[in-house]
């Protein structure tokens, strides 16, 4: 498990001017279940894959509203969400307080960033443990955003974060030139497909298991969706008939394939942290 | 390197026997790693430029703008860690604010760089921070004219012609000693930091990257702003064509 | 917590503390309670400017006010401007105390430089300032210490006319004809007459006579006024300001004034 001297606290540069500590917090990142983000022109969304910790136990939450056009999607350490999260509430309803103005997007991206910057410099403070994709709209339309441990946040047309992202990647980047111009539901079924990467061989997408978070104008399945087209999550009931319109998996040997060049990206993951991977990192252990 | 194992490199308030802070010299490593940026002084203004890495192909072209302003007359581009250039540029826009609330007149660029000069140099003195991971350029039109200045990880700070920081600075700085920089304008000069950025770019090793320019002086009203998109096509036409010339 | 026993209360005596062991410079000072008289706040304003007139018109938003700042009945400062642009597209105007309005100047500047050094695309409209400032306005009342202030706020927004007011108090309210201080008395009438009934006929030109000829009867009523005046105008084209002019007026009818001053009869 020692892996070199350099590694033991966030405010030491190795000789090659990498933060250890920093890395590692983005490893926790990788601990959670996946979120997957993608937009069009009209619309922005994200997918989750939500854990239950056993059967009598309910589903866990991935995603919050951080404001009516704007909500976010987590992987990583679910305690440290809600205390960004928060932020993130604040710092949206001061700019409706201060200015009447919904906040800009990209900004409310970027004061989480600076505060994560932070706990990247400071001694007695350990870096975020937790990633972000957000989603919301301003008059530029809708937005992406990645929110990531290191303080670092980028804008895309689609990404994942969370447990074997890098296999949705695979599908995101094979298919994001044709997301621009797709309708809500094409633009969920891609979501959907590029998702059920990420799970394990055996499980499947159900209306359990699965979140949606819309920002755009009502889809064709929705109802009561004000005019504005703000921050919405579906959940259970709702969702079903997104999941019945997948195409049925591929053959066998298609996915097994992407899973390996996901694997071949993070050969360490299982490894290194002795864990299973789709477990949940609880704050105390 | 004398330093990996001594203990002597573990903090930046710990000095080596030989006097070195082994921590600030880790910190310009990570700079060194970063993609190229570059500032020109010319004759009648500014004009920076940053080699921006794309490390995926999801990344929306031209939205993660890595050139910052700091005021309106001042801008900032830094390579290394990027979210501590964040902070940096988060720390001069406090600074150039709380100068011009003193002064009531727009800060000059040597007033604005000393102050975050002295902000860099204090995370070199504590074992309960780490230096900035960043070298940072700023430059500016003021009353005295054109500025361009670099603060390295270390506080130091030093005014430039032509400054260029990140992997690629010293090819950047042999093509820089070839410019008559005080005989340039701001719009020649945009064509000539595209040109090197291209220049120093090295397509077998790193990934696509993409080229973003700013520029402050006349042609702006004296505003730092991003440079118009038809000069920017054709300054980055201009410097593919003589990459290929180059080669 | 205060974990320094000599900070607790000092009895009369010097029996705690005798070999000073106390740092020096955390000594507890007699110090006297600020608040044992009460404090006493801007009760009035002291440089003072009087009315701001502003009407919507076709292309958009025309504010007047005079050059003048008094102090008290004194015309002390006779070249001060009191409409400031903010951005590109929105102009406030300022009647009452000058050194507030000189201090919401800057504030308002700040915020405007922060909207650009963001440099996202994103920047202020009359919406935004004119929410901001009644904030502003708000709180500073309710901390009993305000800004002494009438404000208007006018500009275009999403290609739409926007004006809006402002007072010390935090009162708002908005129509297509608004006036501060004396003129809600005296030139607001006017203004409603002319302008209200549709400010889409009213072609810049007719804008500028409308406030000319309340500038004028301002003037003649108003013992706090000059007659000097900018205009300001925005329009989608941007924010400008005009240069000081003077008002023609006719002071003929005072000869024949009886009944005060030296001429009783």
């Amino acid at each position: 498990m020692f892996r070199n001297t350099y590694d033991s606290d966030n405010v030491v540069f190795s000789p090659q001017g990498r933060l250890h500590q920093v890395e590692y917090a983005s490893e926790a990142v990788k601990q959670g279940s996946a979120v997957v983000g993608l937009r069009s022109k009209t619309h922005s969304i994200l997918l989750a894959l939500k854990r239950s910790l056993g059967e009598l136990a309910a589903y866990q939450q991935k995603m919050y509203r951080i404001d009516d056009h704007v909500g976010i999607g987590i992987a990583g350490l679910t305690s440290d969400a809600r205390v960004l999260s928060n932020f993130m509430r604040q710092q949206a309803m001061g700019s409706r307080m201060q200015f009447n103005r919904p906040i800009p997007v990209n900004r409310l991206v970027s004061s989480i960033a600076d505060k994560a910057q932070v706990n990247t410099q400071e001694y007695g403070r350990r870096p975020y443990g937790v990633g972000f994709l957000v989603i919301g709209q301003d008059k530029n339309g809708p937005h992406l955003y990645e929110f990531s441990p290191s303080g670092n946040s980028y804008e895309y047309y689609a990404m994942s974060i969370g447990a074997r992202s890098q296999s949705a990647k695979t599908y995101l980047e094979k298919h994001y030139e044709s997301f621009i111009d797709c309708s809500l539901e094409d633009l969920i079924r891609h979501g959907l497909h590029a998702l059920r990467e990420t799970l394990q061989q055996d499980k499947e997408l159900t209306i359990s298991n699965t979140t949606i978070g819309i920002v755009g104008p009502a889809g064709a399945h929705e109802k009561d969706v004000p005019p504005e087209g703000g921050f919405r999550i579906l959940e259970n009931e709702p969702i079903q008939v997104y999941l019945s319109r997948m195409q049925p998996k591929r053959a066998p040997e298609e996915p097994a394939a992407a899973e390996q060049t996901g694997a071949a990206n993070e050969p360490e993951e299982g490894a290194t942290h002795g864990s299973t991977a789709d477990e949940d990192v609880q704050m105390g252990e | 390197m004398t330093s990996i194992g001594t203990g002597y490199d573990l903090s930046a308030s710990t000095y080596s026997p030989d006097g070195r802070i082994f921590q600030v010299e880790y910190a310009n490593k990570a700079v060194e790693n970063s993609g190229t940026v570059i500032g020109l002084r010319v004759k009648d203004g500014v004009v920076l430029a940053v080699e921006k890495i794309i490390h995926s192909k999801l990344l929306v072209p031209e939205a993660n703008r890595r050139i910052q302003t700091v005021d309106k007359h001042i801008g900032l581009a830094s390579s290394g860690l990027l979210a501590d250039g964040r902070h940096i540029a988060n720390r001069a826009r406090d600074e150039a604010a709380s100068l011009l609330s003193m002064w009531r007149s727009p800060p000059t660029v040597q007033a604005l760089v000393d102050r975050v000069g002295l902000y860099v140099q204090a995370y070199t003195l504590y074992s309960s921070v780490r230096p900035f991971g960043c070298s940072t350029i700023i430059g500016g039109v003021d009353k005295t004219g054109p500025a361009l200045f670099i603060i390295e990880p270390s506080g130091v700070s030093y005014g430039f012609h032509g400054a260029a920081v990140g992997k690629g600075r010293q090819l950047a700085k042999t093509e820089l000693e070839k410019l008559k920089l005080s005989e340039l304008s701001t719009r020649e000069a945009v064509f000539e930091i595209a040109r090197i950025i291209y220049l120093v770019h090295d397509d077998a090793k790193e990934k696509d990257f993409e080229l973003e320019l700013s520029w402050i002086g006349d042609e702006t009203g004296g505003l730092h702003l991003p440079v118009p998109k038809d000069l920017y096509d054709e300054a980055s036409r201009k410097a593919k064509e003589s990459l290929e010339n180059f080669e | 917590m205060d974990h320094f026993p000599t900070n607790w209360g000092r009895p009369r005596n010097e029996l705690y503390d005798q070999y000073n062991t106390f740092p020096l410079h955390q000594r507890p000072t007699n110090h006297t309670d600020t608040f044992t008289d009460g404090v006493q706040r801007t009760q009035q304003p002291i440089v003072t400017g009087t009315s701001v007139l502003a009407i919507q018109y076709k292309d958009g938003v025309m504010m007047a006010a005079d050059n003048l700042a008094s102090y008290g009945s004194l015309a002390r400062f006779r070249d001060i401007t009191r409409l400031h642009a903010v951005g590109t597209s929105t102009i406030v105007g300022a009647s009452g105390d000058m050194s507030d309005f000189q201090y919401l100047q800057r504030v308002l500047d700040e915020i405007v430089t922060d909207e650009f050094t963001a440099g996202d695309g994103n920047s202020l409209g009359p919406a935004e300032v004119h929410e901001f400032l009644a904030r502003r306005m708000y709180a500073r009342r309710s901390k009993m210490n305000p800004l002494w202030n009438a404000l208007l706020v006018g500009g275009i927004q999403n290609g739409k006319r926007f004006l809006a007011f402002v007072d010390l108090l935090g009162t708002t309210y908005s129509a297509s004809s608004l006036a501060t201080g004396y003129g809600a008395h005296i030139a607001l009438p006017i203004l409603r007459q002319d302008v209200d009934p549709n400010p889409d006929a009213i072609t810049e030109e007719a804008a500028r006579e409308i406030l000319r000829k309340c500038m004028r009867v301002l003037y003649y009523r108003d013992a706090r006024s000059l007659d000097k005046y900018q205009i300001a105008t925005v329009t989608s084209a941007g924010v400008s300001i005009s240069e000081a002019q003077k008002l023609d007026t006719n002071w003929d009818f005072a000869e024949k004034i009886r009944g005060y001053g030296s001429q009783t009869q």
